[in-house]
């Protein structure tokens, strides 16, 4: 599913393509999507290459987990009496009738993925969405590229406990407050929230930015006061690439250690981070022009909207 | 840690032992009126020496100590519990320990080395897996069978001084199909007609087998193993124990079973057999190229008297099994009354040479110390009889990486017919196993009917830190074939705590089990594991004979069986233990990751505190009084 959902990235903007030609647009665009997965799912490789990749699958979305509980489902095992398989009953309801066929199970991830962006056109359309979403506390340490598992991997044991709720309590936190604070921008709060939930999840992966990023074109007109763009599109695409290098050169290569994926790691969550406080800042920062714009007659005039301004 | 383990185990014992008393004189007011009558203790020692086709010279002690009771079948049980309030051959602290732990039946071996079964055949000691193996049966009439687990791996560790306190929940498991009760008791129980008397009387009882494959075996394990000994190495057999030659071989491998046993056909007396057995490989063309010996040579001690306690004591020689001409090889002394042969057919026959140390040393002072000694022409056999064990297994991890990895078994069947057998592998939680994944190659070809070969699959997943996976297979194998089982795993990242301190040597991961049914064949050591001195004992020779010739009355197909049976053995045949490496992490780390990632989540809680809480302003030219731009959403 995860590597899936992160190539709907690329459909978001253009989502957005202008209404005149957009029925015809969305038709290419849908067809093309089609075409692409079909092409991909020739290369068997390239698919068991990527469902390997611990920066897609993790130990809840993997489909290899998935494949053996469903497995052990079908063989009388109880499928959550072992450590092996933490998914969702309903995912598990979803593929026991077609985990055998290979056929159906592409067509179900081609499908799901035209829905996603079917409904992001929806919600380009509408402009009126929310979500929300919950996690649960688990103890696989498998490498992904969010903060905790060397953290828990490296923590002393006496602390483990307090740490976890912290991180745990630290993921939805937030969500009252943003909630508050941007009320009036509910398309906003979902997306710094599932950017938020995408950073500080215990299982995160590209499968989670797919999803916030293919929200933040929602909200592009606040592209323009923004910061750091610069800076965090250089973050993503350093960590992207360094990731599986480092990834290889640990355990495959043995020349590096656990650190390197780790520091990219903090790498890529730093650049989320950034853009999270970035986007939050241009879209206060475009509400307050909205409703003091600069007097004609103000000396800050001339500047546009690039007036000094200080928060208090 | 094993002093600490040794100063608990004093205390349980001591506490075992006021128990102990304190319940055998309940009993023994209870039940006063019951003649319990006590049957000799016995002690039987043995010593079965063979030389290998590659020059070793496999060398396997036995001690048996028997302590029964004159007791009919409903009484045996009261009896069982004033079994254990006298001692005279029987170690008091195995007796404590059967008893305060309600165990029905030990196995404990531990092992050093691995046992080559192409070049060696089959071994008689059962155990043969490298490390530590612990298996038990417990009675499970009070649902104490975890807790008696339990106080029995610790209470073991500090006897032998060995780890065995390891041996917890994360690598205990119940095998379903492998591990059935030993011993002729058992056997009998299990025969229909004893059943219908005895369907009453049958215990629950659960089993617990638990291996650590890593423990090394030294001196200090001996050492306490001898102490169990009615005459300890003092004389007797046990005097050739001497550990600086014992621990200088090519395996080594020590053990104790106890289990109940028949004493007569009817199993009208039972008794309590406790077997303490060492099995060596010295290899002795390592010096000098030289397949010669003495047993002086070999154990550099000598035998001057037979263990005054002992009912029989023997020294068993299977004569090596030469093609061409006979004469290869000259036995000094040859026994008086000659070599005999045990075995019924032309391929089982094998012939042995026992020498009695109770006649021999006691009646011929002029043969005292004991020696045997064995030259070759030309110091080497010219030929002999080849080996081929009936079922040799092989297991092997495939990939690379520390990510994924697959494990590969090999069971090669070199018998003319199809083998029952069955699988049984513990894997440790720390390898996640895939049985989607499971796939089975018959003689390199990928089968799609897996029905055909697996008859029946018990598959328990692993909970991680809390239990092993296991799975267990009947197997049926074809004749002349090889079945090889692939299945892929995924490897855990361990906590920095979890890891041993030497991290990057890898885990071990203990031995597969075969268990199977193998007709007798010529060549190799021996066989009927424990019960392998029944076949030299006149005394078991009859009862075995006795009980086959009752059972004639089950009918004729029971009868045909029990005759195939009685060439058959059944045998446990142990592949290699494995080493994993895991992934690891740097263990100088967790300050600067600690630092490092809460540095990072306190950037952004602090950032978006920041923005959550504060408004913008315009920042006023310089004197300016009033502001201008006043606070957007709130």
């Amino acid at each position: 599913m995860a590597q899936r959902t992160a190539e709907t990235r690329n459909e978001g903007p253009l989502k957005n393509t202008p209404a005149m030609n957009r029925s015809s647009n969305t038709t290419a665009v849908f067809s093309t999507a089609l075409a692409l997965r079909l092409a991909l799912f020739q290369f068997p490789t390239l698919v068991s290459i990527l469902g390997g990749q611990v920066e897609i699958a993790t130990p809840i979305t993997s489909f290899k987990r998935l494949s053996e509980g469903v497995f052990l489902y079908r063989n009388g095992v109880p499928p959550y009496d072992g450590g092996v398989f933490h998914q969702a009953p309903l995912l598990l309801g979803l593929f026991y009738p077609v985990i055998s066929s290979p056929i159906l199970v592409k067509l179900l991830y081609i499908l799901s993925d035209l829905a996603i962006g079917f409904m992001l056109l929806r919600i380009t359309q509408i402009k009126d969405r929310d979500a929300a979403k919950d996690e649960r506390i688990r103890h696989d340490l498998t490498p992904n590229l969010g903060l905790f598992w060397y953290f828990f991997i490296e923590m002393f044991d006496q602390f483990r406990p307090f740490f976890i709720i912290v991180f745990q309590i630290h993921v939805f936190i937030f969500a009252a407050p943003i909630s508050i604070k941007l009320r009036n921008h509910p398309l906003f709060v979902a997306f710094l929230l599932s950017t938020v939930m995408g950073t500080f999840k215990g299982y995160p992966s590209v499968g989670d930015a797919s999803l916030y990023l293919g929200l933040l074109p929602l909200c592009s007109e606040i592209f323009k006061y923004m910061r750091y763009s610069f800076l965090i599109a250089n973050l993503f695409m350093y960590s992207s690439l360094l990731a599986p290098i480092f990834w290889y050169l640990w355990v495959y290569v043995g020349s590096g250690n656990a650190n390197f994926f780790y520091a990219i790691g903090l790498v890529y969550g730093i650049g989320e981070i950034i853009l999270m406080i970035d986007t939050t800042y241009a879209l206060m920062r475009r509400d307050f022009e909205a409703q003091s714009p600069p007097q004609p007659s103000d000396e800050a005039s001339s500047h546009g909207w690039d007036r000094e301004v200080v928060q208090k | 840690m094993l002093l600490l383990t040794g100063a608990l185990l004093a205390l349980s014992i001591s506490s075992a032992s006021v128990s102990a008393s304190s319940a055998g004189q309940e009993a023994f007011t209870a039940k006063d009126a019951i003649p319990i009558l006590k049957a000799p203790e016995a002690f039987h020692e043995e010593l079965v020496l063979k030389p290998l086709n590659d020059g070793s010279v496999y060398s396997h002690f036995q001690f048996t100590t028997h302590i029964g009771t004159v007791m009919d079948e409903e009484h045996f049980e009261g009896a069982a519990s004033n079994l254990f309030t006298h001692y005279n051959l029987f170690p008091r602290s195995i007796g404590q320990i059967l008893h305060s732990f309600d165990v029905e039946e030990l196995h404990l071996t531990f092992t050093q080395g691995r046992w080559h079964y192409g070049d060696w055949g089959y071994p008689i000691a059962p155990s043969v897996g490298t490390g530590v193996e612990l298996w038990a049966w417990l009675n499970d009439e009070n649902k104490q069978t975890d807790t008696n687990w339990k106080g029995l791996t610790n209470t073991l560790s500090g006897l032998f001084c060995a780890s065995l306190n390891f041996i917890d929940d994360t690598i205990t498991i119940e095998p379903k199909l492998s591990f059935r009760n030993e011993g002729l008791y058992n056997v009998h129980t299990r025969s229909p007609a004893a059943k219908n008397n005895t369907e009453s009387r049958t215990n629950p009882r659960k089993l617990r087998y638990g291996s650590l494959p890593h423990e090394n075996v030294c001196t200090e394990n001996l050492t306490p193993w001898i102490k169990l000994l009615p005459c300890k190495n003092k004389s007797g057999i046990a005097s050739l124990l001497k550990s600086h030659k014992l621990f200088d071989t090519r395996f080594y491998s020590m053990a104790i079973h106890v289990r109940p046993v028949c004493e007569d056909e009817l199993c009208s007396v039972k008794s309590l057999e406790l077997v303490q057995s060492v099995t060596t490989v010295f290899d002795v063309a390592r010096h000098d190229g030289s397949y010669d010996w003495t047993m002086t040579g070999l154990f550099e001690r000598e035998i001057t008297q037979a263990c005054p306690l002992a009912t029989t004591s023997k020294v068993v020689l299977h004569l090596p099994q030469t093609t061409e001409y006979r004469n290869q090889y000259q036995l000094v002394p040859f026994p008086p009354q000659g070599a005999y042969s045990i075995g019924s057919t032309q391929d089982n026959i094998q012939e042995i040479a026992v020498y009695d140390l109770k006649t021999d040393l006691e009646t011929h002072p002029a043969s005292t110390p004991f020696q045997i000694s064995l030259r070759w022409e030309n110091s080497r056999p010219k030929s002999v009889l080849p080996i081929s064990p009936g079922i040799v297994a092989h297991r092997y991890f495939t990939g690379y990486g520390q990510e994924h990895g697959g494990l590969a078994i090999e069971i090669h069947n070199n018998n003319e017919q199809d083998v029952e057998a069955i699988y049984l592998d513990t894997l440790p939680w720390y390898l996640k196993l895939y049985l989607h994944t499971f796939s089975i190659q018959l003689n390199g070809k990928t089968i799609d009917n897996q029905r055909d070969l697996v008859q029946k699959m018990y598959y328990q997943p692993a909970v991680d830190r809390s239990r092993p996976a296991v799975l267990e297979l009947a197997l049926r194998l074809p004749a002349k074939s090889m079945v090889k089982f692939s299945v892929s795993f995924d490897k855990v990242f361990l906590k920095y705590t979890e890891h041993p301190p030497d991290a990057n040597r890898g885990f071990d991961v203990g031995c597969a089990v075969i268990t199977v049914q193998l007709p007798r064949e010529r060549g190799q050591i021996g066989y009927g594991g424990l019960d392998h001195l029944r076949i030299y004992q006149e005394r078991e020779a009859s009862l075995v004979q006795s009980r086959l010739t009752m059972d004639e009355d089950d009918g004729d197909e029971a009868q045909v069986i029990k005759r195939q049976e009685s060439e058959m053995d059944r045998i446990r045949v142990y592949t290699e233990t494995l080493l994993v490496s895991l992934p690891t992490p740097d263990f100088s780390m967790p300050y600067n990751v600690i630092t490092l990632t809460c540095t990072v989540i306190a950037l952004f809680f602090g950032s978006i505190f920041n923005l959550m809480t504060r408004n913008f302003e315009v920042v006023e030219p310089k004197g300016a009084k009033d502001a201008k731009g006043k606070g957007k959403s709130d």
